[in-house]
C-alpha cells in the first residue's frame, strides 16, 4: 500500500535532505523493535518509516518520486528478522548475550532468579516467594493522627484489615502491615501491606513537628488586666492564664500538651492570642479611650517592618 | 554508505563484522555451541549495529552502551518470563 512518505515521517515536500534525516532518525529511535521488544506494533511502523526514507533519504529517488516516475511500493522493504525474535525467544537462545546486570543484586530474591535464571538450571519447581507488597492510601482525621485510633480498611478483595494509627502519626507516613500484602508462592511469606496515611486539615489545629498551634480570641479586658480563659487542646478544653498586659500575637505556650512522641513524651501546645475588641462599638469603651492620656502613643512596629 | 536493503539481507563489510567480534559486540559460536560462524542470532544483531550506527547515527561509544542496556533488557525480560510462568503453573496447580 503506498503511503505518502512525507506524511510518514511527518516533514513538509519542501523539507531539506537533512531535516529529513532528522525526522528520520527521532522516529527510529523510538520505534527500533530490537529497542521495543514489548511493543508489537513496532515493527510494522518502523517499516513503514524505513521505507519512507529509502525514497526521501536518497535524493535521487526524492527527486524521481516527487516527478512521480516511482511510486512508495516499489520501495518498500522486504521482510526482516528483528535481533529481537533470537534474543527474545528464550533462554536456550538469549542465553549467548542477554545479561544478569539487571537484577544481580535483588538479594533476597537472588536464589530465585539465579534458579529461574541460572544456564541450563531448568529443574526447579520448588522455589520459594515472598508475595508482593501492596500499597493503600489512608485518609485520617487530624486528632486521629494526634491521639491514635483504630480503623477499618477495606481490600480489594472485600475483607477488611484493622488498622492500628498510632498515637502521633505524621502526614505522609507509612504503616507496613506484616503478611498482609500478597500471598507467597509456594509456601513463601505472604508480602505486607504498606499503608501511606494521609492527614486531613484540622480548622482550629496546626501541626509543625510534635507543637500543635491554634489561636485564641480574647477580650480586651482579659489582654489588659489577665485573667483564665478556656482554649481547646487535641485532648479536650483547658483553663489558659491569660497575663495581664497581653497581646495580638503573645504566644502562650501549654508544655506537654502537644502531640506525643515514641519514647513517651509529648511536644507542646502553643496558643497564639488575638486581641478582639468588642463585636459592636461600645460608647462607654469611646468614652473611655477619648480620655485615656495614652490613646497617642504610638505602637511599636514590630520587627521588620 | 547506506546498505542496500532492497536485496532482502544486509551486506555487511567483513572488516566491519570483524571489527565488532573483536570488540565482543558479536559473539559468534557461543550461542549455538556450535563452531564459530555467524549464526542467525549473530547475523540479526549486526543488522541491528548497522541500524544505531548507520541510520540512527550512534557513535562506537553509544553503540556500546546500548548494547549493554538491551542485554540486560533482554535477560530481564527472559527472567521475568520465567517467573511469570512459574505464578500461572502456581496458581493453576
Amino acid at each position: 500500500m503506498a503511503i505518502d512518505p512525507y506524511q510518514v515521517l511527518g516533514v513538509s515536500k519542501t523539507a531539506s535532505q537533512e531535516e529529513i534525516q532528522k525526522a528520520y532518525r527521532k522516529l527510529a529511535k523510538k520505534l527500533h523493535p530490537d529497542l521495543n521488544p514489548g511493543n508489537k506494533k513496532a515493527e510494522e511502523k518502523f517499516k513503514d518509516i524505513g521505507t519512507a526514507y529509502d525514497i526521501l533519504g536518497d535524493p535521487e529517488k526524492r527527486a524521481r518520486f516527487d516527478r512521480g516516475e516511482i511510486d512508495a511500493t516499489g520501495a518498500e522493504r522486504p521482510q526482516r528478522r528483528y535481533y529481537r525474535e533470537y534474543a527474545d525467544a528464550g533462554p536456550q537462545s538469549a542465553g549467548a548475550y542477554s545479561s544478569d546486570g539487571g537484577f544481580a543484586d535483588f538479594a533476597d530474591a537472588g536464589d530465585v532468579f539465579a534458579d529461574l535464571f541460572g544456564r541450563g538450571a531448568r529443574g526447579r519447581r520448588n522455589v520459594r516467594m515472598r508475595g508482593g507488597d501492596i500499597s493503600y492510601r489512608l485518609e485520617i482525621e487530624f486528632l486521629d493522627a494526634v491521639n491514635g485510633a483504630v480503623q477499618q480498611l477495606h481490600m480489594p478483595d472485600g475483607s477488611e484489615i484493622k488498622v492500628t494509627i498510632p498515637a502521633g502519626t505524621r502526614d505522609g507516613q507509612i504503616l507496613r502491615l506484616k503478611g498482609k500484602g500478597q500471598p507467597g508462592f509456594n509456601e513463601g511469606p505472604p508480602g505486607d501491606a504498606l499503608i501511606e496515611i494521609a492527614v486531613r486539615p484540622h480548622p482550629i489545629f496546626t501541626r509543625k513537628g510534635d507543637d500543635i498551634h491554634s489561636e485564641l480570641a480574647i477580650s480586651l479586658g482579659d489582654a489588659v488586666l489577665g485573667g483564665k480563659v478556656e482554649t481547646p487542646t487535641t485532648t479536650g478544653r483547658v483553663a489558659l492564664t491569660i497575663p495581664k498586659g497581653a497581646n495580638t500575637g503573645t504566644v502562650l505556650r501549654l508544655k506537654g500538651m502537644g502531640v506525643p512522641r515514641q519514647e513517651g513524651t509529648r511536644g507542646d501546645h502553643l496558643v497564639t492570642l488575638k486581641v478582639m475588641l468588642p463585636e459592636h462599638p461600645d460608647p462607654e469603651l469611646e468614652k473611655f479611650v477619648a480620655s485615656w492620656s495614652g490613646r497617642n502613643a504610638r505602637p511599636r512596629q514590630p520587627a521588620g517592618s | 554508505m547506506r546498505k542496500d536493503r532492497s536485496l532482502g539481507n544486509v551486506i555487511i563489510a567483513r572488516e566491519r563484522l570483524e571489527a565488532w567480534i573483536e570488540a565482543g559486540w558479536i559473539a559468534p559460536g557461543v550461542a549455538t555451541g556450535k563452531e564459530p560462524g555467524l549464526s542467525e542470532m549473530d547475523i540479526a544483531r549486526a543488522q541491528l549495529i548497522c541500524d544505531l550506527k548507520d541510520d540512527l547515527g550512534v557513535n562506537d561509544e553509544g553503540v556500546e552502551v546500548i548494547l549493554e542496556l538491551l542485554d540486560q533488557l533482554y535477560g530481564l525480560r527472559c527472567a521475568m518470563r520465567e517467573m511469570m510462568e512459574s505464578v500461572v503453573r502456581r496458581t493453576e496447580g
